[in-house]
Parts: C-alpha cells; structure tokens; sequence
C-alpha cells in the first residue's frame, strides 16, 4: 500500500521568501491550470539557474523530465511560484480550520471527561444509557424470544457474585415478601407488616465454592473491582465514613428502593409458588464481563406469577416497575413490568436439573435472557411492584440500569 | 523580479482538489471517534480476557492447534495502558461514542454514493497487479509506479477494505450489543461468542490498518498529508488531473 505522490512539498522552501502577494495576484486557478499545455521537459534550464524553489523544483523536474525543450526557466519557475504561493495561502486557511476543529473536538472530550458523575457514571455517558435505553424499548419492546438450546448443550453455570447470599438462608425461614399486589388483604397470605418477616441464618460454612466476582479477591471491596477510578476515591471515603447500614452492606449501601416499616403485603411460601405451572428452559446467560453460558432452567414463568398476584393499579394505571431484592437488602434489581411478563421470564428454583445451591440464588432466583446477568438476582426475598424507578445494585456502581439484550 | 501574467506562462504544477471537504471531515471526526471506541472496548474486554477463574477464552490468542504463543493481551500491556478496572468507564464512553462511529460512517458510505468519489475508491480489474507492485516498488524491490488518478491499486484495496471493516465491525457489535432483540443477526454471524470473536479481531485488523497508514502517510510526506487537511495537492501538470477526471462522470 502506497500513498506516496511523486510532487514535492513546496513549503519546504524558507518562509522569508516572497509572500503570495508579491507573487500571485491569484489569477490562477486549478482549473485554469488543467486547460493549460502540461510543459514539456525543462530540466537543464532550471537546473542552470536555481532562483526561487530549488528543492522544490528539482524534484518535479527530475520526475518528469523526458526530452528538454526550450522555455525560459525563469518564466516557468516564476509561474510555479506563483502556484505555490495560492497554494501556501489556502494551506495556511485550512490549517487554521483544521486547528480550530481540534480545539473544538477536544473541548467536547473535556466536557465529558470533566462532567459529574451520575450514580459512578459521568452524566453525559449516563444519559447516553438513557437514551439507548429508550431508543431500544421503542425499537424492539423487548419482545423477541431468545434462542433456546438443547440440555446437550448446558452446563454448570459459574457463581459470580455472592452480595446477599453469604450467609446460608435457613430453607423453612423463607418467605417471598410481595408488595403491590392487587386486593392484597384478599389472599391468605396477607399481613399488615411483611418488613417484621424475620429470615434466619445458618452460621455453618458452606461447602460450595462460593466464587469470584472478577479478577481480584472475592474479598476485596466492589468499589476496587467494578468503579471507574476517577469515582473511586470518593467512594473509598464514602465506605470508610459511612456507618455499616443494617441492610445493603455491600458497596453500593442501601437501596433506596428497601422497603418502610409497616409495609402491608403477601408472604408466599415455596408451596404457592409451585401451584403455578412449571416451565423449562434451556438459553444463553450472558454476563457484563464478556463470558456467556448455555443453562438448563426450571421454575415458573413470572408472567404466570403476575397472572396469579397482578398488580395493584396506581392512578388508574398499572405500575412500570417491579422491584426486587435480597432478604438481607445487600443485592437489589429494578425491571420493567412489561420484562418480567416477557414469557421466558423465569423464577427459577432448578438449574441443570437440580435444586438451586446457596450460592446461586436458593431456593428462588431469577433468569430473563432479555438481561445481562446483574439484572438476574438470586435469593429473591422481595418483589415489589412500584410506579417509582426501583434502585438498582449494579446501576449506583456506573453500570446501565437497563441492561437489556 | 517583474510579475508575468500567470496564464502567459507555462507552469510544470498544479493545485489539485485531491480530497472533498465531506470527506476531510469524516476522516478526522472517524480518527479520534475510532480511537475512543477501540480504546473503551479494549476496557471492556479486559474484564474477561484473563479473569480469576482462567475462563479459557483460546480464541482470543494466537497459536497452531493447542500450542498458543500468544493470549490477548498479556497482563504487562493492560498495566502499561492502564486498563485494569475501568470498565463502567468504557460502557459509558463505548456505548456513547458507537453512535458518533456509525453516523460518520454510514454518512461516509452515502457521500461516497452520491458525489461519485467511489470511483476513485473501488478496487479496478488492475488493482490488485498494481497493488503487487506498488508493495514491491515500497520494498525497493522493483522500480516505477503504475499510473493512478486518485489512489493507486494499493490503496484502492485497502480503503475499501476499511470500508467493509466499518461495515463488519457495526454488525457485530449490534449482534452483541442486542443478541435477543435481534437474535437471528447473532445467529446468522454463527452465535454471541462467534461475534464477540469477529468484533475482536476487526478491532485488531483496524489497529493493523492503522499503523500501515500512518507509517505510509509519514513516508508519503507533506504534500499528501497536507491534502487531507487542506483538501488541495500539489501535482505536476503532466499528472492525470483528479479534477479531470471527476467532470468526466457527469
């Protein structure tokens, strides 16, 4: 691959030469210039008389030359000069141009690079989430089916990330905590206060390889594995100031979707879940971090658990959000109503054939394969269904609060 | 020095309007746009090319059947580019400027179509002897350039290649970016992981084509480089006219 051009440069010439002024009254133009006889050879003549341009010159001439003619060096020299000086003329314009682009250019970087940061994301970065966002629920309503595998295909997926699974849930002591719901005081399972629901904890160490997150210690503080470094430093004093909350005890604090006091609502228990009809599935899980996995799914469709606990109406409307979150608040997710009715919306209780383990999510968790992994929460304690925006763990932390695949 | 009236002369040169203003643009606002994109990828894609469980990602290496000499990228580059950790930081600026890349592009692509300048830009019958050539004479292995208006054959294939990579490099990303949504594009490109493999290694190719160009645009000198700033070139008058040839299509 070649872009060398056989001309020469003419600026090479020293700048105290004549000005374009002097020279060229800029009568000639590029087209002007193509009507015009290509000269002939000229070589001996301006070789005898080097005036004005001689680097210059000389190299046009000595790629061109093929009989020497007879013309007037000093013409043809002062005629290119008279060239050359246009063209150091509109040079230098274009360069002040291009100059004046890149200033602007950088300026628009600076602006982003310098911008406030929005939930660890600066703000036009994380408005460009937001209108991807957007963009993409318009376009495509997150209706498509994802492509399902054979069980041939699956395998044991990874365990990554283990906020609000650390400890191992008593099996008995759990209860789906579910807000929202439409006559809630009809069902059986309704009580006035489903916050005073207390989950208990087995202090036995779990023999399950609990995982990595990333690259670094599972111990090591999240802030240190995921969060852009401009924004990590005043994370890091944020978590050295900030007392240790009695929920959300993982980096990214409490949710400020977490439930008041005195919530009324439904306490489901494993038995009503299993009344809805069971669904397998076999899809990709795809994580943020790059890596994908074929898994073997099964539970009951949440489409199918919104059938059976609709939401209640706000304003005459059914909520947007629905809001879910870990017993010990430490993990939470927010979803839009119309993604958790998406038919291979799961609530998980088998993977790959096989009760849930602790550390992926028992006894219930979520798979949507319209998400990437962070979206699909283990140990669901909490589903709440809201008209607010629900908090979401991943999202404080710079990533997309819509995630959608 | 008395002043001669240009046109009563016989001048050996002349300014050429090699490179139109659209295309000026798009080629610098594409370069550091480019650049963003290759860069934040490079952040993202750290966070699964050599994590804690060695998830065994042998397609991003180089090697013969099992023996890899090389992974991608080895853990002194990350630290010496400062990627470790960066990750929200390349979502954010990824999926921000991905749209900048792809309206530069496909604007590109347009103008390309409706000012006619694709001729001088799609590879002839001859292009690829020429390229030959022009390689061997850029080796100094063979003496004398074939004749070219614009672009010689060398650079017809690559720029047009360059095109296809943007073309490559925009279907790929959507397949990963939406691989539910549109599902039948990530499978038609043989799945998610096969996507990702082909988003990688365009990558790749475009730093590769970068480094060829910049190091051909240095050897090139002044006059070329001068002309996708300014737009006009020094040519000697024997030369075929760019602007010639331009009138000739309408």
């Amino acid at each position: 691959m070649s872009e060398q051009d056989p001309v020469p440069m003419e600026d090479q010439k020293p700048a105290s030469d004549s000005t374009p002024a002097e020279l060229a009254p800029s009568t000639t133009s590029e087209t002007e210039a193509d009507k015009r006889d290509p000269a002939p050879s000229v070589s001996t003549v301006a070789k005898a008389e080097p005036a004005i341009d001689p680097i210059a010159l000389e190299a046009v001439i000595e790629t061109r030359v093929e009989e020497p003619d007879v013309i007037d060096g000093v013409q043809v020299k002062a005629a290119n000069e008279a060239v050359l000086a246009e063209s150091r003329e509109h040079t230098r314009r274009a360069f002040v141009l291009a100059a004046a682009g890149a200033v602007a250019g950088y300026g628009f970087y600076r602006w982003i690079d310098q911008s406030p940061g929005v939930a660890m994301q600066l703000r036009p970065l994380r408005r460009a989430f937001q209108a991807n966002a957007a963009i993409a629920r318009a376009v495509f309503r997150d209706r498509a089916l994802a492509p399902t595998y054979s069980l041939k295909e699956a395998k044991d997926l990874r365990v990554n990330g283990v906020y609000g699974l650390k400890k191992m849930l008593v099996p008995e002591s759990w209860r789906l905590q579910l807000v929202g719901v439409q006559d809630a005081a009809r069902h059986p399972q309704f009580t006035s206060d489903v916050t005073v629901w207390e989950y208990r904890y087995v202090d036995t160490a779990s023999h399950e390889d609990q995982g990595h997150d990333t690259k670094i210690d599972p111990n090591a503080r999240t802030a240190e594995k995921m969060a852009p470094m401009p924004m990590m430093d005043q994370a890091t004093v944020e978590e050295n100031r900030a007392e240790r909350m009695p929920r959300g005890k993982e980096e990214a604090g409490e949710s400020y979707s977490t439930l008041m006091p005195q919530t009324p609502g439904l306490l489901l228990t494993m038995d009503d879940l299993l009344k809805l009809p069971r669904h397998e599935l076999v899809t990709q899980f795809k994580c943020i971090e790059g890596w994908s996995e074929i898994v073997h799914w099964a539970g009951v469709r949440m489409a199918d658990f919104l059938e059976a606990y609709p939401p209640a109406f706000i304003d005459g409307r059914e909520p947007k959000y629905v809001y879910m979150e870990t017993p010990d608040g430490d993990y939470y997710t927010g979803y839009d109503l119309n993604v958790c009715r998406h038919p291979q919306t799961l609530l998980v209780t088998e993977m790959m054939g096989a009760p849930l383990t602790q550390y992926h999510g028992a006894p219930l968790r979520l798979h949507m394969p319209t998400k990437y992994g962070y979206k699909q929460i283990k140990r669901i304690g909490l589903i709440s269904y809201t008209n607010r925006k629900p908090d979401d763990y991943w999202t404080k932390l710079g990533y997309d609060w819509y995630a959608g695949l | 020095m008395s002043l001669v009236s240009a046109d009563k002369m016989t001048v050996t040169i002349r300014i050429e309007r090699k490179h139109p203003l659209a295309i000026r643009w798009m080629h610098w606002v594409n370069f550091p746009v480019l650049f963003t994109m290759i860069w934040s990828g490079i952040l993202i894609y750290w966070n699964d090319s050599d994590n804690a469980y060695r998830h065994p990602h042998a397609i991003y290496r180089i090697g013969i059947g099992k023996v890899t000499l090389l992974r991608l990228f080895p853990e002194w580059v990350y630290r010496q580019m400062n990627v470790p950790y960066h990750v929200t930081e390349g979502l954010g600026y990824h999926f921000f400027f991905m749209w900048i890349f792809a309206l530069n592009g496909i604007a590109y692509v347009i103008f390309l179509v409706l000012s006619g300048e694709w001729r001088f830009l799609v590879p002839e019958r001859r292009s690829l002897r020429d390229a030959i050539q022009v390689t061997l004479v850029d080796l100094h292995l063979r003496k004398g350039l074939p004749e070219q208006i614009k672009y010689n054959g060398a650079q017809r294939i690559a720029y047009s290649s360059v095109i296809l990579m943007g073309v490559g490099i925009l279907v790929t990303g959507l397949a990963i970016y939406k691989p539910t949504q549109l599902h039948w594009l990530t499978s038609l490109l043989g799945g998610y992981e096969m996507a990702r493999w082909l988003h990688f290694w365009i990558t790749m190719s475009f730093l590769a084509f970068f480094m060829v160009h910049v190091g051909q645009v240095v050897l090139a000198g002044w006059n070329n480089f001068r002309a996708m700033v300014s737009g006009r070139e020094i040519q000697s008058a024997n030369d075929p006219s760019i602007e010639l040839a331009r009138r000739s299509w309408k």
